[in-house]
């Protein structure tokens, strides 16, 4: 905290040249100050430097304000006995003019500056790459143009990306501090917004969530990645939604995407569940647990013995396999809910293929070979 | 009580009456004792009197506010379905809501001439109005009691009840397969299993994906139907014989209704309902006046329950004055 | 100054002391039915008044409970998420509906709102009475809901979150919140025709005092606003209940909607909430630099003003939440036009202390807290007022700090402030002034160190509302805990002095403080009529004629020579 208050003088003079290499063209992302994340996006500039207009404005009102008080305080103090003073102004028109007309000049100013920079939010440019996100109880997925999922968010640099959001449930907000921006999520519509970084911070060294872990995930380092939280309260979760952004240049993202498109078609069918199931996994963690404590959903510990016994699986009934329904569970929850759970399982139609339910599913029964806390595959073979 | 000699306001009247200042501007009468009517903490009957009419104006202040919410929320859902709004006022019986209309209407003329004989001393005549706008009042909820029931019987009603179907074998909603009629709006998916109706509630079962969802809330291109062919556009008019009756047949099997049509219905029901429940405290209210007046509390000189609960009711009939043209007029 | 002595008999002494010391209010009848079915508007008042206080406790408790989880991120003292969001609802719950909302207009104007005005009670007194039940109800009612499993929601209660969740307190507490509104607009429309109909002979408008104007624009506002909720309030529970779909996009409805609905009274009830306070501010200052207000025409049309502009501004609740930018500029524009009253305001108390004589009384400190808090709460709305810095400071903790120093630092002092002003004429006790003083330090400490910090967190991206958090904001949700951990300590150093106060205290005299408004014309505590003569209203921002008397350590006003230089009466 010492070192942002020691940056605090340069804020001012930062946010301007910051604001003079935007209108340039060329954008760099700024430190981190007293007030504000280090500022990531082209709009950031703009936004940091709105906030120092208005609040070198405060101070200034602030500290005029509470000097008088106190001066005043100070000179007409009266102690018991002495005389009361009689000789007072009751008002003065010029001034009070004054006091008026300045203050509302003043706000139209900041109304104004905090406009343009608010159309460059709200305006994507015609050329934006799209990524589409779902939001849900508790958490999101991107998907991108041509097919890829994704659980953190991964953008490519210098280009304006356009995130169209939606949500499966209840409100959600998606927000980037870095990038300044934030837009509410709203069921049974969508919703825009718009951004570009132009500062890569490359891939993710190592894998970083812990998925049964009683806390979000460690420090942040703005070089390496961005926060993304979701900031419209959402039930129990809501503080657990945080993801991360990465933002990589053209290559290195056009590989991504490539390689996360096709990361589950390229595992054989026998290394699927211990490939792709852990990861898969990352999305029902919120509500299933693999230890035998039943949370919102039931634990998949004995999961497959447990469904191969409901009355409605088997030959000749609805669900012939038990594979079926799990299958259905997962595509559409709702369809044969096991009391005492309630209907609250969000859908993964559209982002769980058939490749994904199959490593799922024989994750559900190969559930022994991995670790019931963290979810790890006991059985791979030792990390160099 | 204590004698408490003070300057005598002149009476602030803010407006004429429009009748003789029967009561005097002092609480006193000759004997100097404080008239029983005027209460401890005012001047003057006059200032009584001023005060309890601003006050029941600020309170019609209130419900216009209050009702206010409801019309809001009226004009957004017509505004954004137009084509439920036209085709589901179909359901509504134009003859009975005007009947209730004319019945509201004579019985706020019948409470204006009580408080008119309130003031002129003419206790009977004021009796006799009281207990017709009571009547009035009963005859409205009767009429209302009538529309409804038929309207329960078609389960012409809002949420998800409106789309089962009437008549049902089992008359067991809650059993009700459905094969043949539409699903609810919000979901492609078909239902088709022995488990009871659920639902389609939005955090427990989402969409499918997000735009199964938009299109619930589109026109009339709508949602895909269980049976697989998607919902047409409405007719431009439907025929009036078939759809003017009480028992139009079941709503469900009209192809043209427009998807969301139950929202016409709920704001048809919080609407109406509400203001049902205004008219029955109007009549506990008209109840205890009447009450007071048969014990002979009200004369030319102390007729204030009278006028303020004869606000109350007018502006209940007011709000149905609205609230009949943007039902059953307006298609 | 030479002290006048109080004169032994006339007007003056008859209005003060016609009845024996003994008999006043609080000793006229005896017995806990005589306090359940009161009509006294002061009983009804110091009843509000305890109610109010408790539930102050209470929704304190979830304070403190929540900060304490914050020290550290994940679990703390609780393991569920779902405690810390019940922890956080409620504690916002009880105080924006239980305590902010109607402490000042039902406590403290019930008690004096009447005597200022020289009446001897409200326009309805038992239509106030009424207001009271229905406020107790909402109170039970809110309280039962926590046994019934409680709510989760925010105190906004946001749809669809808050009609599918399962909690079960849900209902109750949206039954007890439409009580509590019905009480507010009761309690308001009382105030509203007590205040056209129940001036004395001289009290024109614009010689009323300024709590008065405060009083009558906060009573508009709330039978004018308060409705909405209630409507607001009903079709949440009818959507809950029986899902009519009108706010569920799967059935053709809008969440948005909710929002739009919700806030339409929700903005309004935060001028509710703040501009009582102005007023206490207004009296607390005028009096304690023993000179008139500056800029009084000002500030009454400024009450006004405030009032009206506050319905048009509801929007910027709903910057990020998909309204058009179109409707985002004209309520980011209009919304910077109700600051500028709000400001000239601080502008007149601060010129009020020149040339006055200023007498640092606790409920002095209070005030001055309040200049500097609320200057604070204030500029800090103009970040949010913003477009494009509210996009990054929505739904932030820079959000959390900017209503807590307007809602806590600026209304809620302001409660205590007319507390300890109104205290002495109230009970007739004086409470432990040194005591007072410290205590009210000790709270300015503390609420700045608890609050300041969340702004930093909130424009360093902190969200709302959260359990869990990234571990670099832990230093400064450390600092705020610590802070609110003085401010309780300050908190109940003001509670030992004031009801200490109650047992064995100084009597206090009838003007302690040297006011020149009709309440302090009567005895403390006042007789059951309040007044034995109605007093004539003179100027009540003109201490000239308010005179030290040093036997009863308190000051009186004489009137007389209010009469010879005023010509025409009434």
């Amino acid at each position: 905290m010492l070192t942002m208050l020691q940056t605090l003088p340069n804020a001012a003079s930062q946010a301007i040249a910051a604001a003079a290499a935007a209108q340039s063209g060329a954008t760099a992302p700024s430190a981190r100050t007293f007030w504000m994340p280090p500022g990531a996006s082209t709009i950031a500039p703009g936004v940091d430097l709105t906030l120092e207009v208005i609040n070198w404005i405060c101070y200034f009102f602030f500290a005029i304000i509470v000097a008088l008080m106190v001066y005043f305080v100070a000179k007409y103090r009266h102690r018991r006995g002495e005389r009361f003073r009689t000789e007072f102004p009751h008002h003065n028109t010029p001034l009070e003019i004054g006091w008026s007309v300045l203050p509302t000049l003043i706000v139209i100013g900041i109304f104004v500056v905090g406009f343009r920079s608010y159309l460059d939010i709200y305006t994507a440019p015609k050329n934006a790459f799209d990524i589409k996100v779902t939001a849900q109880k508790w958490g999101w997925t991107f998907q991108y143009p041509n097919g890829a999922q994704s659980d953190d968010l991964y953008v490519p640099a210098g280009k304006p990306v356009r995130l169209v959001l939606r949500s499966s449930d209840v409100l959600h907000s998606l927000y980037i501090p870095d990038f300044r921006v934030k837009r509410d999520v709203v069921p049974g519509r969508y919703s825009y917004m718009w951004f570009q970084c132009d500062h890569p911070t490359g891939l993710p060294a190592a894998e970083v969530r812990d998925p049964n872990a009683k806390t979000v995930a460690g420090p942040l380092d703005a070089s390496q990645r961005h926060a993304l939280f979701c900031t419209e309260y959402c039930g129990t979760g809501h503080s657990k939604m945080n993801r991360y952004v990465y933002v990589l240049d053209e290559t290195t993202f056009g590989e991504w995407m490539t390689k996360q498109a096709q990361w589950i078609d390229e595992i054989p069918e026998e290394e699927l569940y211990f490939k792709a199931g852990p990861k898969l996994f990352q999305r029902c963690v919120q509500c299933h647990s693999l230890d035998g404590v039943n949370g919102i959903g039931p634990s998949w510990k004995g999961i497959v013995e447990r469904v191969k016994g409901y009355p409605m699986v088997g030959e000749g009934k609805k669900y012939a396999t038990y594979q079926d329904y799990i299958r259905t569970s997962i595509l559409a929850p709702g369809d044969y809910v096991v009391p005492p759970y309630a209907n609250a399982m969000p859908t993964f139609k559209g982002q769980l293929n058939d490749k994904a339910i199959d490593a799922l599913i024989g994750y559900m029964e190969h559930l022994d070979d991995f670790d019931p806390k963290t979810g790890k595959y006991l059985k791979a073979p030792a990390a160099k | 009580m204590t004698q408490i000699a003070h300057d005598h306001k002149a009476p602030a009247h803010g407006h004429d009456h429009g009748h003789s200042h029967a009561h005097g501007s002092h609480g006193h009468d000759a004997h100097g004792h404080h008239d029983p009517n005027l209460a401890h903490h005012f001047d003057s009957l006059a200032q009584q009197f001023d005060s309890a009419k601003l006050g029941i104006w600020l309170f019609l202040a209130t419900e216009v506010l209050f009702f206010g919410g409801l019309f809001v929320a009226y004009a957004i859902l017509r505004m954004r379905f137009p084509e439920v709004f036209s085709y589901a006022s179909h359901y509504l019986d134009t003859i009975m809501g005007g009947i209730n209309t004319c019945v509201l209407i004579i019985s706020s003329l019948t409470m204006a001439l009580a408080v008119r004989y309130a003031q002129t001393d003419n206790r009977k005549g004021l009796i006799t109005c009281l207990v017709l706008t009571f009547l009035g009042a009963v005859g409205f909820l009767v009429i209302k009691y009538f529309e409804y029931s038929h309207k329960f019987h078609d389960n012409l009603v809002w949420g998800p009840k409106f789309y089962v179907p009437p008549h049902s074998a089992e008359g067991d909603l809650e059993a009700a397969v459905l094969k043949t009629a539409p699903a609810a709006p919000g979901t492609a998916i078909t239902v088709e299993n022995p488990a009871p109706w659920q639902v389609p509630d939005l955090a427990k079962k989402p969409a499918v994906d997000a735009s199964a969802v938009k299109a619930a809330s589109q026109g009339p291109s709508g949602v895909a139907r269980a049976n697989g062919t998607p919902a047409p556009a409405p007719a431009a008019e439907p025929a009036p014989d078939a759809k003017d009756q009480a028992h139009p047949g079941t709503h469900l099997e009209d192809a043209s209704m427009p998807p969301n049509t139950h929202l016409f219905f709920a704001i048809y029901y919080a609407m109406t309902g509400l203001h049902g429940i205004h008219v029955v405290a109007g009549m506990g209210i008209l109840a205890w006046l009447t009450w007071r007046a048969v014990r002979g509390d009200f004369s030319s000189k102390n007729f204030t329950a009278v006028d303020t609960g004869g606000l109350y009711w007018h502006i209940v009939d007011l709000i149905w004055i609205f609230l009949f043209p943007l039902f059953y007029l307006i298609h | 100054m030479t002290t006048i002595p109080l004169p032994t008999s006339g007007p003056v002494r008859d209005t003060l002391e016609a009845r024996p010391d003994s008999d006043n209010y609080l000793t006229h009848t005896r017995g806990v039915l005589s306090w359940v079915f009161t009509l006294d508007h002061k009983r009804i008042g110091v009843m509000y008044m305890w109610a109010v206080l408790a539930s102050f406790l209470l929704g304190g408790i979830f304070a403190l409970l929540l900060r304490t989880e914050l020290l550290t991120p994940g679990p703390t003292i609780t393991d569920d998420a779902n405690v810390y969001n019940k922890w956080f609802t409620l504690h916002g719950a009880i105080m924006v509906f239980l305590v902010i909302i109607p402490s000042i207009p039902a406590a403290l104007g019930n008690v004096i709102l009447p005597i200022m005005l020289g009446a001897k009670d409200v326009a309805f007194p038992k239509l106030n009475l009424f207001s009271f039940y229905l406020w107790m109800s909402g109170a039970v009612l809110c309280v039962l809901s926590l046994a019934m499993g409680g709510f989760d929601t925010g105190w906004t209660f946001y749809t669809p979150y808050s009609t599918t969740t399962d909690t079960g307190g849900v209902i109750p507490v949206l039954t007890a919140v439409f009580l509590l509104g019905f009480s507010s607009i009761f309690t308001g429309l009382n105030f509203v025709v007590t205040v056209h109909k129940l001036r004395p002979p001289g009290m024109t408008w614009f010689r009323m005092p300024l709590f008065l104007w405060a009083l009558y624009a906060t009573a508009i506002i709330q039978v004018l606003a308060t409705p909405v909720l209630g409507i607001t309030l009903l079709l949440l529970i009818v959507e809950r209940t029986i899902n009519i779909g009108i706010f569920n996009p799967s059935m053709g409805g809008d969440p948005v909607l909710y929002q739009h609905f919700f806030w339409f009274y929700s903005h309004p009830a935060v001028y509710i909430m703040i501009l009582p306070a102005m007023g206490i501010i207004s009296e607390i200052i005028a009096i304690n630099s023993h000179r008139s207000i500056f800029g009084y025409r000002f500030i009454a049309f400024s009450s006004i003003a405030i009032a009206m502009f506050s319905f048009i501004v509801w929007g910027h609740h709903m910057f990020t939440s998909g309204q058009s930018a179109l409707m985002n500029t004209l309520f980011s524009a209009i919304s910077f036009s109700v600051a500028i009253p709000s400001a000239v305001k601080v502008f007149n108390w601060v010129a009020t202390l020149y040339k006055g004589s200023v007498s640092l009384t606790t409920p002095m400190w209070y005030a001055l807290a309040f200049i500097f808090l609320f200057t604070i709460g204030g500029l800090t709305g103009l970040h949010l007022a913003t477009l494009s810095t509210d996009v990054h400071l929505h739904d932030t903790y820079f959000v959390v700090a900017h209503f807590h120093y307007v809602m806590m630092g600026s209304a809620l002092i302001a409660m205590i402030g007319g507390l300890h002003h109104w205290w002495p004429k109230m009970f007739g006790r004086m409470y432990h002034e040194k005591l007072g003083t410290v205590a009210c330090w000790i709270i300015f400490i503390g609420f700045n160190v608890t609050f300041f910090t969340q702004f930093m967190l909130g424009s360093q991206g902190m969200p709302r509302r959260y359990y869990d958090y990234q571990p670099e904001f832990q230093v400064y949700h450390v600092i705020s805990t610590i802070g609110s951990y003085i401010m309780a300590f300050g908190f109940t150093l003001t509670a030992v002095s004031l009801f200490g106060s109650l047992f064995g205290g100084p009597k206090a005299p009838a003007n302690p403080w040297g006011g020149r408004s009709l309440e302090w014309q009567c005895a403390s505590p006042p007789p059951f009529d309040n007044f034995a003569k109605t007093p004539r209203a003179g100027d009540c921002y003109d201490f000239s004629a308010v005179h030290w008397d040093e036997k009863t350590g308190g000051y009186w006003v004489d009137e007389s020579a209010d009469a010879a230089k005023d010509g025409s009466h009434a």
